[in-house]
């Protein structure tokens, strides 16, 4: 029984709790915490090939080692004479706490985005995340109402400044994290930009000029901010340019929080 | 009897997953919620991946006759691993899912040495990677050449040092040697799909807890290791393709897509360095380590991350001249 849960079943078992995490994130729309959307359909089908397998496999993998020919399958081919029943007692041990903490992470917590622990972890707009430097970004001609977080950041990014970006009034939905240089009186409303999964995500953000944000907005509260961008006032913070607010309002975690 | 079990072992996580969609977590702090965030993501990426390999091993090992990799291969040894080494042209999975399959190839009959050049190569040599890498950064620099060029001469590289080996069998664990050895033997007394099922459960047994761990620790590393220590050496040409290699190493991201997330790192960093990052971190990295000792000896990965290491760091410091 134990010597087939190591050759066997932790697979199996381990495999059931990555698709059923994986379907049930597919099924609710949570994928996109996770990765990038052009994986989803393929997430999704290797998903769904695997099931057969598992289905396959609770219908023919024996559940004892009974069967004599299996037994000299498996004696030959996991624990011949270098693992002591001792040694196997631990592996089977360690195995079912593997796969009870892999059922925990993937099933029991919430899914949830990265929170400012990550911004502090990876410098905010340290680079223009997934753009290249010919990539720049257009604000003559471009369509504005569609610029994200990221857009204005990279703007910004690029030297505009208060007088380039004159009578711009941007509206902007994304989480508070605190400028390190003046964290009393700049906050950035920020995103984080995944190119293939949350492991790579970079934070960017647009600095916001509002002196006590504290007294009214917790860090990683999702906020929505409108507002007109002027020269900073704050002596500390190293941005040039900040959103001046006119309006913010707390508001809901998007159902897609991450950009693209 | 197995149906019901896993009947209720599914309708039980299902509930469960169900149930704790809103749970609070507020006693966790925002490091240890990132952690559990970071390694997630990791392991869902990662899973199609590996499924998809493990799915073509189970082809190679049941359902392909050995004859047929004799027929179609070359027989002078260089040939037979500049032919491996294109292998990724045909199977575009990404690195994790490449373990797997070696395995299954391993078992087939072919060499250990032939093997890795596959492994090493394939990640780099193949269709995905080699468009996405185009996309990322297109002819600028040799960044591509540097990666498909260098990517192929490492790989025949690793081959041609390990066929050296006299052993061959040593640079395998004995638990995984021992299967081979069994799989040699094992005839056909069972059908082909119950094999199938069995290998798939073999191989996921071996391949997940593996994943699983390498996950955890590339998660951890995330949350530990501060990047701006290694942003500042991006413009100095020795550190700067050292501290991508690090980069590379820690991030564990996959060979289709890793040149998008270099990309935000072309501004800071020299060509070279670039392309270090694309060939080592497609060869290893934290996650793949944990997937490949499911296989060959700690011995043999520590020889095999030295070489490509250095190999990586010659090549990134060759293109920082030339570019």
């Amino acid at each position: 029984m134990r010597d087939r849960f190591l050759t066997h079943w932790r697979g199996i078992a381990l495999s059931v709790v990555g698709i059923v995490a994986t379907l049930w994130l597919a099924v609710t729309g949570q994928l996109g915490l996770y990765i990038h959307p052009r994986y989803f359909a393929f997430t999704t089908i290797m998903a769904g090939i695997a099931v057969v397998f598992v289905v396959l496999a609770f219908l023919l993998v024996p559940v004892g080692g009974e069967d004599a020919e299996h037994d000299a399958h498996d004696h030959g081919h996991d624990h011949g004479a270098d693992r002591g029943p001792v040694a196997r007692a631990w592996w089977f041990g360690l195995s079912v706490v593997l796969v009870a903490a892999t059922a925990g992470a993937l099933l029991v917590l919430p899914p949830a985005t990265l929170t400012t622990a990550t911004v502090d972890q990876r410098v905010i707009n340290s680079s223009v995340a997934g753009q290249s430097l010919d990539d720049t970004i257009e604000l003559a001609g471009g369509d504005e109402a569609s610029f994200t977080v990221k857009d204005w950041a990279g703007l910004l990014r690029q030297g505009a400044d208060e007088r380039t970006l004159t009578g711009k009034s941007p509206t902007l939905v994304g989480f508070v994290t605190p400028d390190t240089d003046d964290p009393e009186n700049v906050f950035y409303v920020a995103r984080f930009v995944v190119t293939c999964c949350a492991v790579d995500a970079q934070p960017v953000g647009v600095p916001v000029y509002l002196p006590g944000w504290r007294d009214r907005f917790a860090v990683d509260e999702w906020v929505s901010v409108t507002g007109t961008f002027s020269s900073n006032p704050s002596i500390a913070s190293m941005q040039a340019t900040v959103l001046t607010p006119r309006e913010i309002t707390s508001t809901e975690q998007p159902a897609d929080p991450y950009v693209y | 009897m197995g149906v019901i079990v896993g009947l209720l072992l599914l309708a039980t996580l299902v509930t469960v997953r169900v149930t704790t969609a809103e749970l609070p977590t507020e006693a966790l702090s925002d490091a240890a919620k990132d952690f559990f965030t970071l390694s997630i993501s990791v392991f869902i990426e990662s899973l199609p991946f590996v499924f998809l390999g493990v799915v073509l091993s189970v082809l190679v090992q049941v359902w392909v006759p050995a004859s047929v990799f004799d027929r179609l291969l070359p027989r002078t040894p260089v040939l037979r691993r500049v032919a491996m080494s294109l292998l990724g042209v045909f199977l575009p999975v990404c690195e994790c899912g490449n373990v797997p399959l070696a395995r299954g190839l391993i078992v087939r009959g072919l060499t250990v040495s032939e093997s890795l050049t596959f492994l090493m190569a394939a990640p780099i040599l193949n269709p995905v990677t080699i468009i996405t890498t185009y996309q990322a950064f297109g002819w600028d620099h040799g960044i591509l050449a540097g990666r498909i060029v260098g990517g192929f001469v490492v790989a025949n590289l690793i081959g041609w040092m390990f066929s050296r080996h006299p052993r061959q069998h040593e640079l395998l664990t004995p638990k995984f040697e021992a299967s081979c050895q069994v799989a040699h033997t094992e005839h056909t007394t069972r059908s082909r799909v119950r094999r199938s099922v069995l290998a798939f459960a073999e191989e996921t047994s071996t391949m997940l807890p593996a994943l699983v761990v390498g996950c955890a620790i590339a998660g951890a590393i995330q949350v530990g290791v501060s990047r701006d220590i290694m942003l500042a050496l991006g413009s100095d040409p020795v550190w700067s393709v050292l501290a991508l290699m690090a980069l590379a190493f820690v991030v564990s991201i996959c060979s289709n897509v890793d040149a998008f997330f270099v990309l935000a790192f072309g501004a800071l960093f020299m060509p070279g360095a670039i392309v270090a990052f694309l060939v080592f971190g497609a060869m290893i990295d934290i996650k793949m380590l944990a997937l490949l000792r499911t296989t060959f000896t700690t011995g043999t990965l520590v020889r095999l991350t030295a070489i490509v290491a250095l190999c990586s760091l010659v090549l990134g410091l060759g293109v920082n001249l030339i570019a």
